[in-house]
């Protein structure tokens, strides 16, 4: 569980309030779809969340400790111990070939099975193809695998769709959606693309640095249910 | 203006190269034009030591200024491949705009200016300290050697690099620009060819890290090495001649070891922490702790820092050897050289110290590389 109490954050002196008063809680092993304009603070919101960065005042508990209360050193334990991250813009080590990339995060929960997360994103007849020999798609596969194989508690991922086509983009989704109900890891996905969201269990709003509504979504949609 | 004045007087290393070559060659080079009016004077045992003194200076002088130069042509091409994959995205912009290759290659006349500034400054540098160094070399009975400004010396050490060098970054640039436009929009890198066999399964995430770091920037690897080549080879030999010919001329060699060396591994380590930015800041956000990340991408270049010391080491006891026992063998007055243990064990205790140092003080800069800002700006 993720609890954040009245989180604020500014930015460039206070001319930027990104966050303002953002109190939240995300269930165990829910999905949860945060949403909002560019600008809106979503992405700063999943940062703190993370412990990729600091709010200036305010609270986070997440997997039962208090990142507000840590040095960097602790966050990044934490980081280490019970997070994943996939990025909208992969950051896969353009040198190492796709299983050395997913080795980032194997290595780091001791996982020798690290095979199985690449067999699930459908990559097995790629290991060693470099990032550049990939698609688009392959390499968003390669960071979903690299980010499971740490066996996170909670897995971020910050518009993993939004460099892709809508075919792509929906067999992505598909995977983490997949993946997800297998192992029952938290997920927090932030995305500007409302129709997404459709596939959440709770969808937050934001606007101006605030929570403006969480919907809960009873029956959540298939990746291939949503419209585009 | 394509690329700004800014751009092309950052250089500060290849500026420290081109200083360190012609603050040399201006010396040595003006001393054997001026030396060579008093040649029909010479005769005899004097005729000897005169003969050795315009070897020493001929051959300090080709060595000095041939490698230094050619380290800065690779500093140059280095630079400039970095500046383009730095700037794809801007140069493509460009290209897709209608500029042409030349066009753009021809803005590239700026990274001359570093060249201008460092042989400027080595030119001026050289004359100050002529006359200590002309006092140095005097061999006593010898009619005294006056010194006069040479013009043609300004025009090759410091109006001929200039140009040379600017010519040689435009060039350079016009073949570093024939890449895909939309793959340059898309800020895309040149393709990296790498050869390197994959290891086998058993090395862990951060061996690889460690190797293909350096298997992706050679040059890198080519500068630590260098950098404690000159630093071996300087430091040793400037405390050997402090011995056999004088304390300017050692402690001058020294300093310029010292120089050359922090810069070349000062721009070495500087360029791989920037090329791999954005792979310490993944491992930050995945957790790898402050070692681990320091660790992956400085701990390979130690085998080839110590091995460019070994080098060194060598080059300058077979350089000394030479000198003494061929440039100087009718000489009775130079004494017998031998390899200085003692200077062996002081360099190398200086090395490892200023090595580490120069390691953890990057290690600090990695661990600071900032995770959100990277990743917002790519």
């Amino acid at each position: 569980m993720i609890t954040a109490t009245d989180l604020h954050k500014e930015f460039n002196g206070g001319a930027v309030k990104a966050l303002r008063g953002v109190s939240l809680t995300i269930k165990q092993g829910s999905f949860v779809a945060i949403i909002g304009a560019s600008g809106s603070g979503k992405s700063t919101l999943m940062n703190v969340l993370s412990g990729l960065e600091r709010a200036d005042s305010g609270t986070v508990v997440a997997c039962g400790q208090d990142l507000s209360a840590m040095t960097d050193k602790q966050l990044n334990e934490f980081r280490r111990e019970y997070v994943g991250f996939v990025f909208q813009q992969y950051y896969l080590l353009p040198h190492l070939s796709v299983e050395k990339n997913v080795r980032l995060g194997a290595d780091l929960a001791g996982n020798k099975n690290y095979l199985r997360e690449i067999e699930a994103v459908g990559l097995a007849d790629k290991l060693k193809a470099m990032p550049s020999a990939l698609s688009g798609g392959e390499q968003q596969r390669v960071c979903i695998a690299r980010a499971l194989a740490k066996k996170p508690q909670i897995l971020f991922l910050d518009e993993p769709t939004g460099a892709l086509d809508e075919s792509t983009g929906r067999s992505v989704l598909d995977y983490i959606a997949k993946l997800k109900a297998e192992r029952g890891f938290t997920m927090v996905m932030v995305t500007h693309n409302r129709n997404i969201a459709d596939m959440a269990d709770s969808v937050v709003e934001m606007n101006s640095g605030k929570i403006i509504g969480v919907t809960d979504n009873p029956s959540p949609k298939s990746a291939y249910e949503i419209g585009w | 203006m394509v690329i700004g004045i800014k751009d092309g007087v950052k250089l500060f290393g290849i500026s420290v190269v081109c200083f360190c070559a012609v603050f040399v060659c201006t010396f040595f080079l003006n001393y054997y034009i001026d030396a060579q009016a008093i040649d029909g004077a010479v005769s005899g045992e004097l005729r000897v030591l005169y003969d050795a003194n315009m070897t020493s200076a001929k051959f300090t002088c080709a060595i000095t200024g041939g490698v230094l130069c050619l380290i800065a042509v690779v500093m140059t091409v280095f630079y400039i491949k970095l500046f383009i994959d730095g700037n794809a995205k801007r140069f493509g912009i460009l290209k897709a705009m209608g500029y042409s290759d030349n066009k753009i290659a021809l803005s590239f006349w700026v990274f001359g200016l570093s060249t201008l500034i460092g042989a400027a400054a080595g030119y001026g540098a050289g004359h100050a300290i002529m006359p200590l160094i002309y006092r140095e070399m005097t061999i006593d009975g010898m009619p005294a050697i006056a010194i006069n400004y040479h013009a043609e010396l300004l025009a090759a050490l410091v109006v001929a690099p200039t140009i040379t060098f600017s010519a040689f970054a435009c060039l350079y640039a016009k073949l570093s620009l024939r890449r895909n436009v939309v793959s340059m929009i898309k800020g895309g890198k040149a393709a990296a060819k790498s050869k390197r066999r994959p290891l086998d399964k058993q090395h862990s995430f951060l061996a690889e890290m460690c190797l293909s770091t350096l298997a992706g920037k050679k040059s890198v690897v080519f500068f630590v090495a260098f950098a404690c080549f000159c630093y071996s080879a300087m430091l040793q030999m400037g405390l050997t001649m402090s011995d056999l010919s004088s304390v300017i001329m050692g402690v001058m060699i020294l300093v310029i070891g010292v120089i050359l060396g922090v810069t070349a591994l000062f721009m070495a380590i500087t360029t791989a922490i920037n090329a791999n930015k954005s792979s310490i800041a993944v491992m930050k956000a995945f957790g790898y702790s402050d070692k681990e990340r320091a660790l992956s991408l400085l701990v390979g270049y130690v085998p080839f820092a110590l091995l460019g010391f070994a080098i060194g080491t060598v080059y300058q006891h077979v350089l000394m050897t030479v000198m003494v026992n061929v440039v100087f063998a009718d000489v009775k007055t130079v004494a017998t050289y031998s390899f200085g243990v003692g200077y062996f064990f002081i360099t190398l205790g200086t090395f490892i110290a200023l090595y580490a140092c120069a390691m953890a003080v990057y290690a600090v800069r990695i661990n600071r590389v900032p995770i959100k800002e990277i990743m917002s700006n790519e």
